[in-house]
Order: structure tokens, then sequence, then C-alpha cells
């Protein structure tokens, strides 16, 4: 009684909030458009027994999808967000990598000031580290100011509404994501793999080359997940600081949604987005499940 | 103990410079006298005036409070629960399904979380407004709860629950008395935790809202699209200001609660039998 | 000067308080109690002794509720206790991790039990003032379990069990956390408070010399099965098996062909040996393969051929372990069985003849082995 009433509270509630709406998103992607609001057509009827269910049924078909590889608005906004949110994950790494190398090499007594400074911004709102660098980016900001004040160009750059202003929108707000893991694996590391390296004939280089990055693969690995996941489907960023050619895929549903009114559209677009997710999902289970079979 | 060369002490310099400069800049401008929020035209505290007198932001702070109180504290008794069966009910018919459920809105867009509970709420013709939002943001925090939840349950000694039953503890008993005193920290920082992404979250606010209620976000969202403005700037402040201060703390007790505990050991050691 | 041992098993008349009857625990496809039967009497000191996953854990677990057996039944006083939750049973256990409660004080640990059935203060303070006497852990009561030492834990573990007075108490591996030298004493210490409170002891361990040590009876366990259930002396001196034999301190053992010839057993065992006589443990089927059991203690080395020892082997020294104490020589019989005799340094190590690849003599009585059949 007691373990059934603790399973079905929250299976009732994921359930009725999380796989019902799921659902419904499935059903209306495979609906026609009609000028009402709620602007779909088919709905279940169960009243009518089989004959609604047959009605319903026959009412869906992938006309929505066919209509997404008509336009190709959609592939090249799928195909934009991935090589936006591949890029950028790259760049993190470079970025986060020699950080999260200098966090696990300080001393320990100043790690975990260190590592309290990294999960920090954590807690900022997303909104407001994004909405930071408007006022950084802009053509009369702070980075041209500083720009022309040092004479290194005379008019100002073009930076905000750009796909430059959306990568570095991405790195800085995805960066935790990346020093973290990786930290967690180099501060694990055994100092003393090093010094044997070298004592067998590397040079420091090839030591971090051979022993380094090969023992903070998982933490590499994991980190890159954690932001290209996120940033595929990413609203806030394209929208506060890329420009209206910065095409990705969240800020199409929501334009296809809230501006279109198009909700079969954007139920097709949100399926579509969840089945390119799926891949780097599954990988990233993966991965974590080996890190932790690894750990015992 | 390793050399800390020159690069890595740049590379601390440059990454910190980098995640903290955008933030300052933003505390410094908001004390800009100037409504031309790229020219400094000397300190003043203006805007932060403006912003109090704004009744619009005052309502919205006031419903994301209302919501992100609301949300992460059912949010923290339902994922406490799905932790207990995730860690403790063994197998159970949907179990698979159940951690499904519980994983997903992790990973999930938040573009497709909103719209999808929008559909729902449009589909048994709820009303949008800060309950929509409530059942919203419950739904998806409650997960970071139970992931927050299960890990420390995952590494809690059954033995004490046992030991609780066996001096007579009834089941609920054991788990008010023993279980959730000691996982407390792990609950009161899932709690934390959705408050803050109740009180971050505009995707998902935006689909499950109605014209009743606005949000912070939502409001702010609206007024930065148009461009950087000195009251947003001055509201920011505000908000990194009591992230930080709670952070800080939050941070220090635990500190000095571990080096209480530390001692206490040490004294232990050194107490003879 | 006639003190009654206490010896209640033999007592036809005695009721038990505890009964296994052909219990049977499995959880899946594995079998951890096969079908077992055992009687528990009050104020035993009773030890379950057997190697990891022997099943003698399972055992104490259905005991105090938190398994319930999958055949046969468990009577407690008589009563079966299956239907009853682990809350409402009389009994109590201590953990071999302690299970402490981490967020509370020593003396609110041992209150913990007796606030959860009575609500009369003054009565419950005086019940822990006393279980800290007797634990002798009075000065600590207001620390947290973090800040006292290993052996203080275990102390406050035992109080805490004890503090609502239990007819039966179940000890998992109670000293296993404690360091030698501490777990010797502390074995002392149960002992005492197990006399003092007459309350009826089950201890769970996998530590042989703990068994012998504090027990009234130990069963020796494996597979789920009782092996032995005795005192420790006679699991010591007439163990039922080579399993026990070779579980329960050093043993030789020697294999051969038994033939009964009166009173004892001759035991012809390699070619060119002489027969090793011995003593039989119950009915033992002559005319097939037994087993010759004898302690190294109870083996005599010696240079020179004894005179009048009815069994006597030659070989040659091939190792010494000197362990302070005693010493455990190792000798190489002319077929290559390996036989260790043991003798106490009464001498100074200088003045003791024997040494490496020296010719010796072994001998015993033909009382000072038995014969086994497995």
């Amino acid at each position: 009684m007691r373990r059934l009433f603790l399973i079905a509270v929250p299976y009732i509630w994921l359930l009725a909030l999380f796989l019902v709406p799921f659902a419904i998103v499935l059903k209306i992607a495979l609906s026609d458009i009609a000028l009402a609001i709620p602007p779909y057509t088919p709905t279940l009827d169960l009243s009518e027994g089989w004959a609604g269910i047959r009605a319903f049924l026959s009412g869906l078909d992938f006309e929505n999808f066919v209509f997404l590889t008509t336009d190709d608005l959609y592939w090249r906004a799928y195909l934009s967000s991935l090589k936006i949110a591949a890029v950028a994950t790259v760049i993190t790494l470079l970025i986060g990598y020699p950080i999260a190398y200098a966090m696990a090499r300080a001393a320990p007594e100043w790690r975990p000031t260190l590592l309290m400074l990294v999960i920090l911004p954590f807690w900022t709102s997303f909104l407001i580290r994004v909405y930071s660098w408007m006022g950084i980016l802009s053509s009369e900001g702070v980075l041209n100011q500083f720009l022309m004040a040092l004479g290194l160009i005379d008019t100002p750059l073009q930076i905000l509404s750009t796909n430059t202003a959306v990568y570095i929108g991405i790195v800085y707000t995805y960066l935790p994501f990346m020093i973290l893991p990786i930290y967690a694996t180099l501060e694990k590391m055994d100092d003393s793999l090093l010094e044997a390296a070298e004592d067998l004939g590397c040079s420091r280089l090839e030591a971090f080359w051979l022993v380094t990055i090969p023992l903070s693969k998982g933490g590499i690995i994991a980190g890159c997940f954690l932001v290209f996941i996120p940033t595929i489907g990413e609203f806030v960023i394209p929208s506060l600081l890329g420009g209206s050619d910065t095409l990705m895929i969240g800020k199409v549903l929501w334009e296809e949604f809230f501006s279109n009114r198009d909700w079969p559209v954007a139920s097709a677009v949100a399926i579509i987005l969840l089945m390119i997710l799926i891949v780097p999902i599954v990988l990233f289970q993966r991965n974590e499940q080996k890190a932790r079979e690894a750990e015992g | 103990m390793r050399r800390f060369s020159w690069f890595n002490a740049t590379s601390l310099t440059l990454g910190f410079t980098f995640l903290y400069l955008p933030m300052i800049l933003l505390v410094i401008y908001s004390f800009n006298a100037s409504k031309l929020v790229t020219v400094w035209a000397g300190f003043s505290t203006r805007w932060y005036g403006e912003l109090f007198a704004d009744q619009e932001f005052l309502d919205a702070a006031w419903v994301t409070i209302r919501v992100a109180v609301f949300s992460s504290t059912i949010a923290t008794v339902l994922g406490t629960m799905a932790a207990t069966v995730m860690v403790r009910a063994g197998r159970f018919a949907g179990r698979t399904l159940f951690s499904g459920m519980i994983y997903a809105p992790l990973v999930m867009p938040e573009v497709i979380t909103g719209l999808s509970l929008l559909l729902l709420f449009i589909g048994i013709g709820l009303d949008r407004g800060i309950f929509t939002i409530v059942l919203a943001h419950t739904t998806f925090s409650m997960c970071y709860v139970s992931v927050v939840v299960s890990s420390r349950l995952a590494t809690f000694d059954r033995a004490l629950e046992e030991a609780a039953l066996d001096l007579g503890c009834s089941h609920f008993q054991a788990f008010r008395l023993v279980t959730l005193p000691i996982i407390a920290p792990a609950v009161i920082s899932g709690w934390l935790l959705a408050f803050t992404l109740s009180l971050d979250d505009l995707v998902i606010a935006s689909f499950t809202t109605g014209p009743s209620a606005t949000t912070l976000p939502i409001k702010i969202f609206s007024a930065v699209r148009l461009g950087v403005s000195p009251q947003i700037n001055a509201l920011s402040t505000l908000m990194i200001a009591i992230v930080t201060v709670g952070v800080i703390t939050a941070s220090l007790i635990s500190k000095r609660a571990a080096v209480a505990q530390a001692r206490d050991e040490q004294a232990a050691a050194r107490a003879t039998a | 000067m006639s003190q009654t041992v206490f010896a209640p098993w033999e007592n036809p008349e005695e009721e038990p308080l505890i009964r296994f009857r052909n219990v049977t625990k499995r959880f899946g496809d594995f079998t951890a109690i096969d079908d077992l039967t055992l009687d528990i009497y009050t104020r035993e000191f009773f030890a379950l002794l057997g190697p990891s996953g022997c099943g003698k854990t399972t055992m104490m677990r259905m005991l105090a509720g938190f398994e319930a057996p999958s055949d046969g039944t468990i009577l407690l006083s008589g009563q079966d206790i299956a239907p009853i939750p682990p809350n409402r049973r009389a009994v109590n256990m201590m953990f071999q991790s302690y299970a402490l409660f981490p967020h509370l004080s020593v003396w609110e640990n041992i209150a913990f039990g007796l606030k959860r059935e009575s609500q009369d203060r003054e009565a419950i303070a005086a019940r822990v003032e006393e279980m800290l006497r007797l634990t002798r852990l009075t000065k600590f009561a207001k620390r947290k379990p973090h800040q006292i030492s290993g052996g203080q834990r275990q102390r406050v573990a035992l109080a805490r069990s004890l503090a609502k007075a239990p007819k039966l108490l179940l000890l998992d591996e109670p000293l296993g956390a404690l360091d030698k030298k501490l777990r010797e004493q502390t074995q002392f210490e149960l002992m005492d408070i197990q006399e003092k409170t007459g309350t009826t002891f089950v201890i769970v361990t996998h530590d042989q010399e703990e068994a012998m040590t504090v027990a009234s009876r130990v069963a020796v366990m494996d597979e789920g099965k009782l092996i032995q259930v005795a005192t420790p002396d006679v699991i010591y001196e007439a163990p039922s098996s080579v399993y026990v034999a070779d579980f329960i301190g050093d043993v030789n053992i020697v294999e051969g062909r038994g033939t009964r010839e009166g009173e004892r057993i001759r035991l012809d065992w390699a070619e060119g040996q002489p027969p090793i006589w011995g003593t039989p443990r119950g009915a033992l089927s002559t005319d097939r393969a037994v087993y010759f059991a004898i302690r190294p203690e109870k083996v005599s080395i010696s240079k020179e051929k004894p005179a009048d020892r009815r069994n006597m082997l030659e070989g040659e020294v091939v190792d010494i372990a000197y362990l302070g104490n005693i010493s455990t020589y190792h000798v190489q019989l002319a077929n290559g069985q390996m036989m260790k005799a043991q003798t106490a340094n009464t001498r100074r190590l200088a003045n003791r003849d024997i040494t490496w690849e020296d010719r010796v003599w072994l001998s015993f009585t033909e009382t000072a082995g038995i014969l086994l059949e497995h």
C-alpha cells in the first residue's frame, strides 16, 4: 500500500504532465492545419467508439512532415543548428580545457574557491548572462569603444546580431558545463603518473598528450555532450544575440508557434528536433554508464 | 607539488575574466547616470529608483516568486518520492518508463517541453496563468530534485532505516526521524535548484502562461529585445547580488560544518576508550 | 562446589526460545538457507559461524524481521513470528555498521527505541542512564557518533539495542570494525554484559576465535546448511566433519582406508608407512575412504625415536614458523605427505635443538586424533 502510493503519485504526475503532452504534440504534428483556435482539426472523440478512433486515425497524415521537406527553411535551420552547436562545442572545449587543467593544478586549498567561482554563474539567471553581452557587443558597446580607444579600428564592428555573437553567447553560458566534468576527471588524476611518464623519457608536452589527455577523455566527452545537446534547441541566445539571418531550430519553432500560429508545423518541427537529439542523448547516456561502471 | 606554470596562471586569469567581466560591467553600468547605457555620465542610483517605481516589474517579481516557491516546494516533495522509488522500490511494472520520464525532461529542449504542455492545457481547457506555470515548472524541476536526492540516497546506509524499524518505528516514522534528517542537505539543495530553475525560466513560462500572469524573465525578455536598458541593468544587478550572497553564505555554512566535523573526528581519534 | 553447568540443550524438558523448523530461504534461484532446523535456548550466547555467503546473515535477518522465510516456520517463545513486522518484535539487532543515527547524540540514540513505546520521560531517562553506566559511556552522552572513537561507537550500538530489554539480541559481526587488541578486550565485555542482563544473544561472525571465545554453543554453517552445532570444545576436539575440522583452527588431514580393530580404527594410508591408530567419532563405516584429523599441538616432535607411542612417523623438517610463544614445524614424510607439529616455546631459541633439514620423529597417542567420514 505504502509502496504503491509512493510509486503512483510521481508516476501519475509525470504521465499526465510529461507523456500525455508529448503524445499530443505527436498527434498535432500529424494533423491538418485549420484556422480556428486551437488550430488543428482531428480531435479524438471517444464517445463515438471505434468509428471515432477510425475517423481520428484517418485524419492523421504526414502532410506536415512533407511540408517541412518542401520548404528549405527547415532543413537549413536544422543543419545550421547542428553546425552552430558543433562549432560552439569545439570552441568551448578549447577554452574550457586549459581552465579546468589549471584549476586541477592549483594548490589544493585554492580549489574549492575556484570551483565555486565556476559554479556561481550556474545559479545566476541565464537570461541575464546572455543579456550582459548585448551591452558589450553592440556597435556603441564596451568592446567597440575599447577597440576604438586603442585605435585598432575606426568604425564600430558589427558583432551583435551576427553568428559571432551567438557563438560568444553559447561559449559564455555553457563554459561551466564543459569545465566541471573535465576538472572532475583531472582532479582525480594521480600526479605520479606524469612523473612516471617524464621518468620514462617523455617531454612535459608528450606526457600531457600521452597521459593527461587520454585520462581526461571521459570528462571531455561528457562536457562536449553537456554543451552540444542543449545548444541545438537553444532559443534565448540566437534571439537576443543573433541576427535575422541566424537560423536555429529553437527560434524557428518559437516563431512558427507564436508568430505564424501554425501549431501542426511547430509540432512537426519539435518531433524532428527530438529525433535529431536522440542520437547524442543515447551516446551521452552510454558514456555516463561506462564512466559509472569504471568507477565501480 | 608540481610547478604552477605561467600558462596555468594565464588560463585561470583569462578564463575567470571572461566569466565575470560581462556581469561586472553590467553591475557598473547599472549605476550610470546617463540613459545612454554605453556612455558613462557619473554615479547614480536613479535606475534603481525607477525600477522600484515600476508597478509592472514589481507585479512580475511577485508572480515569479510565488511560482518559484510553489513549484519548487511541490517539486521537492514529488522529486524526493521519485528518488525513493528509483533507489528503493526495486522492480515494478513500468519502471523503465518511469526512469525514462525522470531523465528525459533533463535533456528535453525547453521549447518542446513548453509547447507540449501548452497543447495539453489548451486541450483540457485549463485557464492559463500562475497555476499552469506552477504545473509546468514542477514537472521539470521535480526531475532535477530527484536526480540530486537519489544520488544522496544511493550512498545512504540502509542499515540506519532497518535500525529504526528494529527499534520500533513504523516505516513513515523511520523516514521522518532518520532518513529525512540525514538526507536533508540534498533535499534542501534540490529545493534551491528547483527554485532557481523556476526563477530563471523564460521559455517554458512563455508557453504556459496566459495574459493574467507575466513572470520576471518574460518581462525582462520583452524589454531587452528592444535593446539594452538601464532599468534591466539595475534589476540584473539586484538578482546577481542576491544569488552571490546566497551561494557564498551556503558554501561558508557547509564549509564550517565540514571543518567542525573534521575537528570532532580528530578529537575522537585522540580520545581513548 | 556443586555449580550446575549451563547446558539447557541437554535438558529435554527445556522449552527453546527460538525454533527454526525446516526453514528455507530463496532469493530468486539462489537458496540462502536450505531446510534448516535449529533450537536456541534462553540465556544462550549462540554463535553462527561460517564463511561469507554461508547464510548466517540471512538467518539473523529472518529473526529480526527483515526477511521472511520462503518455507518453514520460525517460532519465538512458541509463537510463529512470520506475521510480526520488525518494529513489533521483541528482538533487537546490533548492526555490523552499528547504524548509529549520525544526527542524534549518544543519549538520543540510546533513547530512540524507548521513545517509540513510551511517553514517560523519566522512565526513559532512567533507562538511558542505566545503559550508559552499563557500557561506561556516561561521559559521552552528549556527543554525536562522529565525535567518539570506534570502540565507543560499538558500545553505543550495544546500549541502544539493549535499551528496550529485548528477549533476544542479534549481533551482526559486532566486533568486525575493531582492531585486534580492542576486539579481544571487547569480547569479554560482551560476555560480561550478556551475563549481567540475562539476554539471549545470537552473534553472527566469520571469526572462529571470536565464536569460540564468547559462545555457549557454536553453529558452523556452509552453503545454507548447519554442519555442526555444539559447544566450542566439542567443535574443536570432536569436529563432525573434515569441513569443520579444517574451518576451526589448524589441522593435519590424512586420507586412507579404515579398519575397525576393537575400540580403535587402523588407518592404512600409504605404501611403506606404518598405519595410524585413531579413535572413531560415533559409528564409522569401515572399509572405505576415511580421514584422520589431528591438531598440530597434539603432535610431538623429537630427534630421537620415542619409546612407547602407538603412532610414530619419520620425516624431515622443511620449514619452521616461529610465532613467539609457539613454533610450528612443517615436516615432510617419506611419501611426500606434509604434517605440522606445534610446540610451546618454553625454552630460549638458542637452546632448542631441532632445525631445518633435521630428521625427526612425529608421535601421538591413539586418542589424540579422530577419524571422520568426510
